[in-house]
């Protein structure tokens, strides 16, 4: 097992926003989570990768046999872990290029390796531009600054292309993005999987789902996942929406 | 307190009024967070021995006594002050007239009174000084003592000149409180880039006076890096004393723990159309402590004047603290002015972002910060100059982080 969620409940303040999620996660495997606006789905994302605003209260995260939730942000990517966020920021003064061969060397460290010098990161970077049609030029911008919404995605996606993980997790990467934008970002997606690596795509909407084809969808509401299925069911939410999941659990 | 012995009446005059008003203390509103009162007290050696340290600048002040060796570039003369003044009867009037704001500044005084060796940096009309000259500044003791360092430097029309000091202590000294007045006249048309890198020992006391004149079509960009040092506090006044003059203040400092840095600026606007730009940004560590005056005066006379100040302050550590004070003071109605501080924290979002790549805390702290004082040292033209202080303040940031 990749990854093991038991009955994670999670808080920002004093408001419970996880209230027991359970999720399996094995590697070869995507696995879509949607659901309607606040019920919990980029809180969900937060906590795998290990943003402090929230509070774990109860539950355990295993993560290829690890205490997820006993490591650092920087300790769940060196282990493997990546988020691409729905609103990456904006970092003055640091270029991309500048802060992932910090970011490569850090994680090769790490894990015992070698640091790659100049020559091997400009092949590397090189090669992995190609996956999501990225320019240079972009790479050695002030991080998303002045960027549309569609460079930012596809930095995301360069930047995971670059990293290797062994589970991405993937918030709301089509928010915002045009058609063409969106099919750009997931043919990288597409080209990143292999049999090794897993994908949690959380999204609001199916047309996303056209593009990477998802193993399992589960449906997310008020901090629980409420239904589970195929990919099927995440065309079955395109059409009839999500009131009728909600109605058949009696609220 | 033991002096030397004062030769002429204006020291002994310098002296009655510094002893008047003693070293500055917390009640003096101009050295509120950076008192020196406990020098009032203490024994002190006021004639520091002489130092002969090899240094590879050319311009030199070794405890006070400042030098010249090499080969002077064309145009150029070092000589004693008084000796400059006496054979340039047109010069001295001209000097005469530059009226320097000198209240709550008792160390002028002290200084006035006790420093041993005045020279002139004279560069003369029409020459433009190819190489930087680069200034040692060295201190060193072996008794705790107090130090009066002075230089002049003269650009007379179309002059130009880049001067770079270096100030730093010599390890193994003992404590030292240096007290270091420059002036500086530039004339017409004339151009001074001066970069300075104070990086001082924990036990030097450091006071920094900067006075510049400028005159009509003049261009100065001046460079504080405010590095290391127990306590070193910057009076930098600009007087743009003609038209069409442009000063840019640039001041970067970097306090870490038990460090206090105190930039205190004046920019006074005495004529019109002219320009100033003030860009200060600080990185407070540890339980250091900042503070940032900014002063302006536009004057009656200096209408169409264009005058911005901006201080930004991160304070990377709990315990540290910033004083921020901008203070305007504009008597003509048709002028631009603008002046704005902000002090506040990492961003958090960002911090999140690079850990979740894999960038240690640490490691992200530094990356932003770099990024946050980037802005004034990219400023810097001198290659060289350039590179030795982004090491040197990334070398800071990293240690004082650790700690």
């Amino acid at each position: 097992m990749m990854l093991s969620i038991k009955n994670l409940h999670a808080s920002i303040g004093e408001k419970e926003i996880l209230k027991g999620i359970n999720l399996e996660v094995k590697a070869g495997e995507v696995h879509a989570i949607m659901g309607p606006n606040g019920s919990g789905k980029s809180t969900l994302a937060s906590v795998l990768a290990g943003r402090a605003d929230y509070e774990v209260t109860s539950g355990t995260v295993e993560f290829q046999g690890k205490d997820l939730l006993d490591l650092a942000p920087e300790e769940r990517a060196a282990e493997g872990l990546f988020l691409a966020f729905q609103y990456p920021i904006e970092i003055p003064g640091v270029s991309t290029t500048n802060f992932m061969k910090s970011a490569v060397n850090e994680i090769r460290k790490y894990r015992g390796e070698e640091p790659l010098d100049a020559v091997q990161f400009l092949k590397m970077f090189k090669e992995k531009m190609s996956y999501v049609n990225i320019d240079q030029s972009l790479l050695s911008r002030a991080l998303n600054e002045g960027f549309s919404g569609g460079e930012k995605k596809r930095n995301e996606i360069f930047q995971m292309a670059v990293l290797e993980p062994k589970l991405a997790i993937l918030d709301e990467t089509d928010s915002g993005l045009d058609i063409d934008a969106l099919r750009i970002v997931a043919e990288g997606v597409n080209k990143l999987k292999s049999p090794d690596n897993a994908t949690i795509v959380v999204t609001h909407y199916q047309r996303l789902l056209d593009y990477i084809i998802p193993d399992f969808v589960h449906v997310l509401y008020k901090g629980k996942i409420v239904k589970s299925g195929g990919k099927e069911l995440a065309l079955e939410l395109e059409e009839r929406g999500y009131d009728w999941i909600i109605s058949a659990l009696g609220e | 307190m033991l002096y030397t012995e004062l030769t002429s009446s204006a020291q002994k005059e310098a002296l009655e009024r510094f002893k008047a008003k003693g070293f500055p203390t917390n009640k003096w509103e101009e050295w509120k967070y950076a008192s020196l009162k406990s020098w009032n007290e203490r024994e002190v050696e006021w004639t520091p021995t002489a130092l002969n340290e090899a240094s590879e600048a050319s311009l030199q002040t070794q405890n006070g006594n400042t030098t010249f060796s090499g080969i002077l570039p064309a145009g150029v003369e070092f000589l004693p002050f008084d000796q400059f003044l006496a054979t340039n009867p047109a010069m001295a009037t001209k000097w005469e007239q530059r009226f320097p704001i000198l209240d709550q500044n008792s160390l002028y005084d002290l200084n006035a009174a006790l420093v041993a060796n005045t020279h002139v940096l004279w560069v003369k009309a029409g020459v433009s000084v190819d190489d930087a000259i680069s200034h040692d500044f060295i201190l060193s003791v072996k008794k705790a003592s107090a130090i009066q360092s002075r230089l002049i430097v003269f650009l007379e029309a179309d002059a130009s000149l880049t001067l770079i000091e270096r100030a730093y202590t010599l390890p193994g000294s003992e404590e030292v409180l240096s007290n270091f007045v420059q002036e500086i006249y530039v004339s017409e048309k004339a151009n001074l880039t001066y970069v300075k890198e104070q990086d001082l020992a924990q036990n030097t006391t450091h006071i920094d006076h900067t006075f510049i004149t400028q005159l009509s079509d003049s261009q100065v960009d001046l460079f504080t890096f405010s590095l290391n040092a127990a306590y070193l506090r910057n009076n930098l006044h600009f007087y743009s004393d003609g038209e069409r003059v442009m000063s840019n203040l640039n001041g970067l400092y970097v306090p870490g723990e038990d460090q206090l840095m105190d930039s205190h600026t004046v920019v006074d606007h005495r004529k019109p159309n002219s320009e100033s730009h003030e860009l200060y940004k600080g990185v407070l560590m540890g339980n250091a402590t900042g503070v940032f005056n900014g002063k302006i005066f536009v004057r009656p006379d200096a209408q169409k004047t264009n005058a911005f100040q901006s201080c930004k302050n991160v304070l990377a550590s709990t315990r540290a603290t910033m004083n921020t004070k901008p203070q305007l003071e504009i008597w003509a109605d048709d002028v631009k002015c603008s002046h704005g501080t902000t002090t506040g924290q990492l961003n958090e979002d960002a911090l999140f972002y690079l850990r979740s790549r894999g960038i240690s805390l640490a490691n992200a702290r530094t990356l932003l910060l770099l990024a946050f004082v980037q802005e004034v040292i990219d400023r810097v033209t001198h290659e060289e100059t350039k590179l030795r202080l982004t090491d040197k303040i990334i070398s800071k940031i990293q240690t004082s982080l650790a700690i």
